[in-house]
């Protein structure tokens, strides 16, 4: 009877332990992701776009040259200098990659990688015929 | 050529018991589950083969070098072998689709009830509390939290307590369906549960196994070892910066670990403590724990579903356990014989996560609570 009992309190801490710690973990669950969403919201907003295309039509070493040029739209031109900027503002890797990155995977050939193969076996197949 | 050399010789088949014969036989049955039935192979298998190993008239690998006995101690007396398998657990676990439904944590601490019941019933057939305590845990339906517990509290309760909790993990798919039915209408069945377009960013994700075991770890200094390796694995694999060693632990670590845990485990059958009636106790109070669990994530289901005005569908709740992510394969599963075109995997995919987490905590609670480890 007494083990009985033991058990029975054991049952109702250890239920309401397990409850109070993942209701906690809901909380912080939440706030994470709430920030998180928080966060990235700023960048959909319109006014957001709107302050970035003031900035980057005004930025400094962006030149668009070529034909038709002037005959974009403000929009487009802001755009095209967005991604000039981003693009050169991304740091590049230690070596330049001459093919796409590697699938995640233990077993996993690239595709470049599986079609470079066929291409050179493919190739010397047909010098060897010729 | 005398008489004792003859004896010498035959040695083998004269120290044959019915024991040991029994026990070839249950070896013999959990290959046939295994390899015919398709039963948990990964861990059958091997539990079988040590079974088998450890059966045989004066087996060599049980003695004190012997490679089952070295095994034993390597891994399981300390508990490092489930640890491990907890790292590789956590690396082929995502818990997008909790971070995504955070609300469904709670159907996860549901869902461990059966461990308590199965305590409580297992103290009302005169186990001691640790004894009942490890007996419970076959309620966390995970394995290696399983095999943690019970090796600090009953470790002679080992052998039966993990074939209990692999062989009934095996039969998620049989055991949960009829008690889902039971305690659920045709219409609750077919509730359709909306979708969220959240997307969880890549930092998020980082953060997560990082801030769980800090919060989980402080407030249950037992669930440290559970929690820690079981997030560690979930951090190597969501920070993609070393998918290497997120490879070897979601593959060659657990592999390795899972044939040596299984041998060791197969080893501590030794028919002469095996077969007794407690470990028949312990294989129904084991079965009983999987219904419990089933049947109480899916009343706080329900219960959910009516907080919600019917925005959840109850059965989620029984994915509230760990066997991921079969639990959820079979939720699914039974909401589409209701309604084909009902889409409840995700959902149930995120209860089934928040039951891993909510097993790790479980366990720990369970020890600080009688005071082991």
């Amino acid at each position: 009877m007494t083990d009985l009992w033991f058990g029975i309190q054991i049952t109702i801490y250890g239920m309401g332990l397990v409850f109070a710690l993942l209701a906690l973990l809901w909380g912080l669950l939440a706030l994470m992701v709430w920030l998180d969403g928080r966060r990235r919201a700023p960048a959909a907003a319109p006014e957001g776009v709107t302050a970035a295309l003031e900035e980057v039509t005004a930025a400094p070493g962006v030149r668009l040259r070529g034909a038709g040029v002037e005959e974009l739209a403000p929009e487009a031109l802001a755009a095209i200098a967005v991604a000039v900027l981003a693009h050169a503002s991304q740091e590049q890797p230690r070596g330049w990659q001459t093919a796409p990155a590697q699938p995640e995977g233990s077993a996993a050939v690239s595709r470049w990688v599986a079609a470079g193969r066929i291409r050179q076996t493919m190739g010397a197949v047909q010098r060897r015929r010729g | 050529m005398n008489a004792e050399f003859f004896l010498r010789l035959a040695q083998g088949p004269l120290n044959l018991t019915w024991q040991g014969l029994v026990m070839l036989g249950v070896a013999g049955l959990l290959f046939y589950l295994a390899i015919v039935r398709g039963y948990e192979p990964l861990l059958l298998l091997p539990i079988a083969a040590g079974a088998m190993l450890a059966n045989l008239p004066l087996s060599p690998m049980l003695g004190d070098e012997g490679l089952l006995t070295v095994l034993y101690r390597a891994g399981i007396e300390n508990e490092l072998f489930p640890l491990l398998i907890f790292i590789g657990v956590g690396a082929l676990t995502d818990f997008g689709p909790l971070l995504e439904n955070p609300r469904v944590v709670l159907l996860g601490a549901a869902g461990q009830f059966g461990i308590f019941a199965t305590l409580l019933l297992a103290l009302g057939l005169g186990f001691t509390p640790n004894e009942a305590a490890s007996i419970g845990i076959i309620g966390a339906i995970d394995g290696p939290t399983s095999i943690y517990v019970s090796s600090l509290l009953a470790p002679h309760l080992l052998g039966p307590i993990t074939v209990a909790a692999y062989s009934y993990m095996a039969l998620v798919p049989l055991i949960m369906p009829p008690v889902i039915r039971l305690l659920t209408s045709r219409r609750e069945r077919a509730i359709r549960m909306p979708y969220s377009q959240r997307s969880i960013s890549k930092r998020t994700r980082i953060i997560f196994p990082i801030v769980t075991t800090i919060v989980v770890g402080t407030l249950v200094p037992f669930s440290i070892p559970l929690v820690g390796s079981l997030m560690l694995g979930n951090l190597m694999r969501e920070s993609g910066v070393v998918a290497r060693l997120t490879g070897a632990a979601s593959n060659e670590l657990t592999n390795v670990v899972t044939l040596f845990l299984g041998l060791a485990i197969g080893s501590t059958m030794v028919g002469a403590d095996f077969l007794r009636l407690t470990t028949l106790m312990i294989l129904v109070l084991g079965m009983l724990a999987f219904a419990i669990d089933t049947a109480a994530g899916l009343l706080f289901g329900k219960l959910l579903s009516l907080l919600s005005r019917r925005g959840i569908n109850p059965i989620i709740g029984a994915a509230g356990i760990s066997a991921f992510p079969m639990a959820a394969r079979v939720v699914q599963r039974v909401a589409a014989e209701e309604d084909f075109e009902n889409f409840l995997l995700f959902h149930a995919m995120g209860a089934n996560a928040a039951g891993q987490i909510a097993s790790v905590v479980a366990g720990g609670v369970l020890l600080a609570l009688m005071g082991g480890g």
